[in-house]
């Protein structure tokens, strides 16, 4: 079953909070696992429900060589 | 101000220094005098001193901003912070000296004064600025019109040569599909969600001045399929020296039609005689040579649009590769909807298939060219390849099987 | 949010085009080059624009661009623009305002050329100025190589055009890789792992995944909370130190400079074509690289003397053989020079059409 938007949301954030220093997810993987535990989800919501993380500081886009979606936090580059 | 020995000796010399013209900022700004101490630093150690920064970016997009922290922060405090921001570039880089004067006093305001006109992808580049700057400083941006360009695995910002605005020898509006194509990425472009970069470059012609076919995923490069138009009352002037080869832009005073011209093409498809030059022109691979050397008295044909190429990037990580063909010609007319639409697909293909880091050229060649034209949509033309395989290691499928049955050819 | 301005895109062409190029939009009919540096182009109305083309350092400061609009609004009623190598253009409809303009230029250390058979701006990256992992300088590098091949700037002698181009590492943000002439800064060394930072700053499961080439693998003493490197896999393009600022992958004495040479990227005659290594290394050697200006130098030189009419850098080379281009320029040939890589088959000699 399709998630409501807002489910869908915490579904996402909740497996972003999971990979956060094991690995780094992309906004394809993200999509790639909803549509596997909900098969009937439209993309097009999970690239919203992303934007929705992303707008609300939940989550922030990172660049490491690749865009991964991670939970805010400090990097070592700006550490001394 | 820092002791620069050896970057001083930079400042002699006829090209411009950068180093003479970062000392007249540095002494109202204190990240560009660190800069230059930092820099001395590193022409001393022979290393940089810059760690890269992953995070720093503005609220709600994933681009245009790339984070950088010096590793001696407690030496230089001015550059700590020296985060860069891409401002995406008007088709064409065209500029009125306001707007330019407008995006200096923005940067004057919120960052270091110092520049990149411009960085390789196409954007202008601000060069150093700190974390608490950004917002303002895209705030600002924003509201006189501009925006952030491209970064990360994100569709990069197109760019485009000068093409219709000024040369002869634009096959199609490149600046105009620059421009809407720009526009029809947005969400793309500033919410990184594909498995690496992904460039679009538009070259008016096979000249090629923004090195389409060699830094872009999806090269687009203008072609004409009709005939070359010729003068041939020009043709002579070019022979008698009364106008010089290729716009003067030579030390060669005079042409020599057959040396210069005809021996030169490389399909043979023209012939100089009696004052007379003919082109086959059904046997022209125009590659512009004949074009270049006479311009007032060849010029491109009518019919003209684009040829689309796919797969360029640079060395990382299975070899640099240039584009290749995937679409002979496209007539590239506004709105441009087949070209959006088939980038679209390309997306989509890629996004499902391709591997983190993986740019669309290596997953072509990972999967193949057939199950690219499949999944996007496109049947097989000779004009992608330069030959077909020299091995017997082709197969079928039931599709094919199906269509021969049907009295179809192998393509859906 | 709610307030923001977002996804709006760059202002849109057409707002900062002059009058003569609105109204000549796709009618332009043919160019000339007046003079190195001085273009003129004609449309089929008669119209002309000159465009004014002069070089930068690409590194440059608002002080600079201003200075360059004053140029812009006294002699080209405030319209100018940019190539796709870093030049300036100056556009004007008044060809008697040229003279003046270029006097203003040079008083400005604006050098005017670029055009037709020349050596143009370099196209470069960033380098020490503000890159994390660089083996070399790039705008140093650049002023040290210009000033020395300044002439050519300026003029138009050579067989053909010829674009230089550098990038500071491997990763080639410049796309150096078709380049007539293209300087590379190099690595030869692995980065070097610090342990004890490593264990503070860095996550070791990211780390290990931000390797290309499956290099990195946890440190066999779990204690050590550490990484080690395969220095046979490593290809040494830094992308571990973007993630982990302990795994630094410069080296002040091995890195250096490469040379390749021979791209193109116009379809003119020859199809285009890549870089093919032509010096492995040469010193990094701030401020002024003689080495590598030198070496520069001799290459273009011995091309200019080579080259047949119109042949650019590459279709040079593939007419008189690589054998004969390293005896010309005088360079050892060596391992290096020899691909190991992905389709290096395609580089071997499979004919007799060789020379001695």
């Amino acid at each position: 079953m399709a998630l409501p938007k807002a489910e869908l949301v915490e579904f996402i954030f909740d497996m972003v909070a999971k990979a956060q220093g094991k690995k780094q997810l992309k906004a394809m993987d993200i999509q790639k696992a909803v549509l596997k535990a909900h098969p009937d989800q439209p993309k097009n919501d999970v690239k919203f429900a992303i934007k929705d993380l992303i707008d609300g500081s939940r989550c922030v886009y990172t660049y490491f060589g690749g865009s991964f979606i991670e939970i805010p936090h400090e990097e070592g580059a700006a550490k001394h | 101000m820092h002791k620069t020995p050896l970057l001083d000796q930079l400042e002699s010399g006829p090209w411009p220094s950068f180093i003479t013209d970062l000392k007249r900022v540095a002494g109202r700004k204190k990240a560009a005098a660190d800069l230059l101490g930092v820099l001395e630093r590193s022409y001393k150690d022979k290393i940089t001193h810059w760690k890269h920064g992953g995070i720093v970016g503005v609220l709600g997009y994933g681009s245009g901003i790339i984070g950088r922290y010096i590793d001696i922060p407690d030496e230089f405090p001015g550059v700590e912070h020296f985060h860069t921001v891409r401002v995406n570039q008007p088709s064409g880089w065209f500029y009125t000296t306001a707007a330019l004067r407008e995006l200096c006093d923005i940067w004057d305001k919120h960052g270091s004064s110092i520049l990149n006109v411009h960085g390789s992808t196409g954007d202008m580049i601000f060069l150093g600025t700190t974390t608490d700057q950004l917002e303002p400083c895209f705030a600002a941006l924003t509201a006189k019109g501009w925006d952030l360009g491209g970064s990360g695995s994100a569709m990069r910002t197109p760019s485009c040569c000068v093409g219709q605005a000024r040369c002869e020898w634009a096959c199609y509006d490149t600046m105009d599909l620059c421009y809407q194509t720009t526009q029809n990425f947005q969400f793309e472009m500033h919410r990184p969600s594909f498995p690496y970069k992904f460039k679009v470059k538009c070259s008016g012609c096979p000249n090629d001045c923004v090195a389409a076919i060699a830094r872009a995923d999806m090269s687009v490069i203008g072609v004409w399929k009709d005939d070359i138009r010729i003068d041939q009352a020009a043709v002579k002037a070019y022979a008698g020296g009364e106008i010089k080869p290729a716009g003067g832009g030579t030390i060669y005073k005079k042409l020599d039609i057959k040396a210069d011209v005809t021996d030169l093409c490389p399909t043979i498809c023209m012939s100089y005689e009696g004052g007379k030059l003919s082109i086959d022109n059904k046997n022209c691979n125009h590659c512009m040579h004949c074009i270049n050397m006479m311009p007032q008295a060849l010029r491109i044909g009518t019919e003209t649009g684009a040829t689309l190429l796919l797969g360029s990037h640079a060395p990382i990580l299975e070899g640099a590769q240039m584009s290749w063909v995937i679409v002979p010609f496209m007539a590239m007319e506004a709105p441009y909807d087949e070209f959006t639409e088939l980038i679209g697909n390309i997306h989509e293909w890629w996004s499902e298939n391709g591997k983190n880091r993986e740019r669309t050229g290596e997953l072509m060649l990972r999967l193949g060219m057939r199950a690219f034209f499949e999944g996007v949509g496109l049947p097989p033309v000779p004009q992608t390849i330069r030959t077909p395989r020299a091995n017997p290691f082709f197969f079928w499928h039931a599709e094919d099987f199906e269509a021969e049955a049907a009295g179809r050819k192998y393509i859906k | 949010m709610a307030d923001r301005i977002t996804d709006i895109g760059p202002p849109k062409f057409d707002k900062f085009l002059p009058p003569i190029i609105k109204d000549n939009y796709g009618k332009w009919k043919y160019h000339d080059i007046l003079e190195p540096g001085v273009l003129m182009h004609v449309s089929e109305s008669g119209a002309k624009i000159f465009s004014v083309r002069g070089g930068s350092g690409r590194l440059v400061t608002t002080d600079f661009i201003k200075d360059v609009c004053d140029l812009a609004d006294k002699f080209c009623d405030g319209y100018l623009r940019f190539t796709s190598r870093n030049n300036i253009e100056f556009l004007l409809t008044d060809q008697g305002k040229i003279a003046g303009l270029k006097d203003a230029c040079a008083k400005m250390g604006i050098p005017i050329g670029g055009t037709g058979h020349s050596v143009t701006s370099i196209v470069h990256t960033q380098g020490w100025v503000h890159c994390h992992t660089p083996a070399i300088d790039a705008s140093g590098i650049v002023k040290a190589v210009m000033d020395d091949l300044f002439e050519y700037f300026g003029s138009h002698k050579l067989p053909a055009q010829v674009r230089i181009a550098l990038a500071c590492c491997l990763n080639m943000c410049g796309a150096v890789h078709c380049s007539d002439i293209a300087i590379l800064g190099i690595h030869r060394t692995p980065p070097k792992v610090d342990h004890e930072r490593l264990r503070h700053l860095c996550e070791i499961p990211t780390t290990i995944a931000s390797c290309p080439t499956g290099a990195i693998r946890p440190h066999p003493d779990k204690s050590i909370k550490s990484v080690v490197i395969n220095d046979d896999r490593c290809m040494y393009c830094g992308n571990c130190y973007t993630m982990c600022p302990a795994l630094p992958v410069f080296d002040s004495v091995k890195g250096g400079v490469a040379l390749l040479v021979g791209g193109k990227v116009s379809n003119s005659k020859s199809a285009p074509m890549f870089s093919k290594l032509a010096v492995p290394y040469l010193p990094n050697n701030p401020p002024r690289w003689p080495e590598v200006v030198a070496a520069v130098r001799k290459i273009l030189i011995k091309y200019a003397e080579g080259a047949n009419k119109f042949e650019r850098v590459g279709e040079w080379v593939t007419r008189i053989g690589w054998e004969k281009f390293f005896e010309v320029c005088e360079i050892p040939f060596t391992f290096q020079h020899i691909d190991e890589y992905r389709w290096a088959y395609d580089t071997y000699r499979t004919s007799m059409h060789f020379k001695f």
